[in-house]
């Protein structure tokens, strides 16, 4: 049950970060099933492992992922998709909390909120590089074969 | 076999290429975008060189004569987001290149494109705003944090919209916008004791948080475009520590009048 409401959650903010960045009309629903399905991943596989850098990296897997089959189905460019699909997991949280504890200067807990952060940034853009890398291997192919 | 006007091809795919990077779109597109107008209309050598700061394209077709080659630079200075016109320039291409379109007639769509408004700025408060308490809900919030989240973040996209309009620089934007989102979050804090306002605060910012940027620096360093790579994942940076500057600064103002602590 908290998942679905993780899911309705997470698929109404996405579509409200889509608006924002101006994605068309008719990708909006699409973008923001991606989005929701990633999030609830997320908190799925956090909530059992307890690790939130690895169930980033799943998360961003499945919403590239995702993304790439509706640009292809769509032949809209990509970008659409993924952009909001991942700002739910962009690590806002770490950011504002690194930035509290510098102003009460607790170093320490500082330095563990930044890097947890920095991480998490990283494994976001990691998993998109496969999923993305990948794709434009598969294009290269079908390119050589024509 | 090149004909038509070479000049005249240049511009227009500069134009579109210019659409996309100004609306957020990947470095690659652009320069895939240029060369596949051009290539359509029988320029046998085209090379486009894209950065996120500025277009170099040059133009050539085989023949004898010494003043073919023309080349064109266009510098980029303000990069927004607006990712259905890079949508609508993606299409436009892949018709243009399909059909035998005009030059004239291609310049006057992508014009359209160009103008095309984004969505009503209420629209995209109201829906700025849902985004954000939806957010603060996914991280835990009570039903009042929801609804000053809701609130504070239509005032942030507001102040971010306003500020944009009068090309403002994108450093005090970013900076004024978390300041806004948290003064917001502490006239709300203060009505009532279940409202905290971290969850207010993270749920504003995430509207600003420099998502795209950190997209296609990875999309631009995957298809080698180094400089651009490096080029946006620095601009996420400078958002991201803009950001917690407007954020840090008021908080710290804050609790220097209310004599309180942070955490």
């Amino acid at each position: 049950m908290m998942y679905l409401y993780n899911f309705i959650y997470a698929f109404i903010s996405t579509i409200g970060f889509a608006i924002i960045f101006n994605v068309p009309k008719a990708s909006l629903v699409k973008s923001g099933f991606g989005g929701a399905l990633g999030w609830t991943v997320f908190v799925l596989i956090n909530n059992h492992f307890d690790t939130v850098i690895v169930s980033t990296f799943i998360a961003s897997l499945i919403i590239a992922f995702i993304g790439e089959i509706f640009a292809i189905l769509d032949r809209q460019p990509i970008t659409v998709y993924i952009i909001p699909g991942i700002v739910p997991l962009v690590p806002g949280f770490g950011l504002y909390y690194t930035m509290l504890y510098i102003l009460e200067e607790n170093y320490p807990l500082a330095a563990q909120y930044g890097s947890e952060s920095i991480l998490i940034a990283v494994s976001i853009s990691g998993a998109l590089t496969i999923v993305l890398s990948l794709n434009s291997y598969r294009k290269q192919r079908q390119k050589k074969k024509i | 076999m090149f004909n038509g006007n070479k000049k005249k091809i240049l511009i227009l795919a500069l134009y579109a290429g210019e659409i996309i990077l100004k609306n957020g779109g990947e470095t690659y597109r652009v320069e895939d975008t240029i060369i596949r107008l051009c290539k359509s209309r029988g320029l046998s050598y085209v090379e486009s060189f894209v950065t996120p700061t500025g277009i170099f394209v040059s133009v050539d077709n085989k023949s004898e004569d010494e003043n073919e080659m023309i080349s064109f630079i266009k510098r980029i200075k303000s990069r927004k987001i607006d990712l259905s016109k890079v949508a609508k320039v993606n299409d436009f291409s892949r018709r243009f290149v399909e059909s035998d379109m005009s030059t004239d007639e291609a310049m006057k769509l992508l014009k359209i494109i160009d103008i095309t408004p984004p969505y009503p700025s209420y629209i995209k408060a109201g829906f700025g705003g849902l985004a954000s308490a939806f957010f603060s809900l996914m991280l835990g919030a009570n039903a009042l944090e929801f609804f000053s989240a809701f609130i504070t973040s239509i005032f942030v996209t507001y102040t971010l919209k306003a500020l944009i309009d009068v090309d403002f620089p994108p450093f005090l934007t970013h900076i004024s916008g978390g300041a806004v989102a948290v003064i917001m979050a502490i006239i709300f804090s203060s009505f009532h004791p279940s409202i905290n306002m971290d969850l207010i605060i993270i749920g504003a910012i995430m509207v600003m948080v420099p998502g795209v940027a950190i997209t296609n620096a990875v999309r631009d360093s995957i298809a080698g475009d180094l400089i651009s790579g490096l080029a946006r994942a620095g601009e996420a940076l400078i958002v991201a520590t803009s950001i917690a500057f407007g954020v840090g600064f008021v908080l710290k103002i804050w609790t220097f009048i209310s004599g309180g602590t942070l955490i």
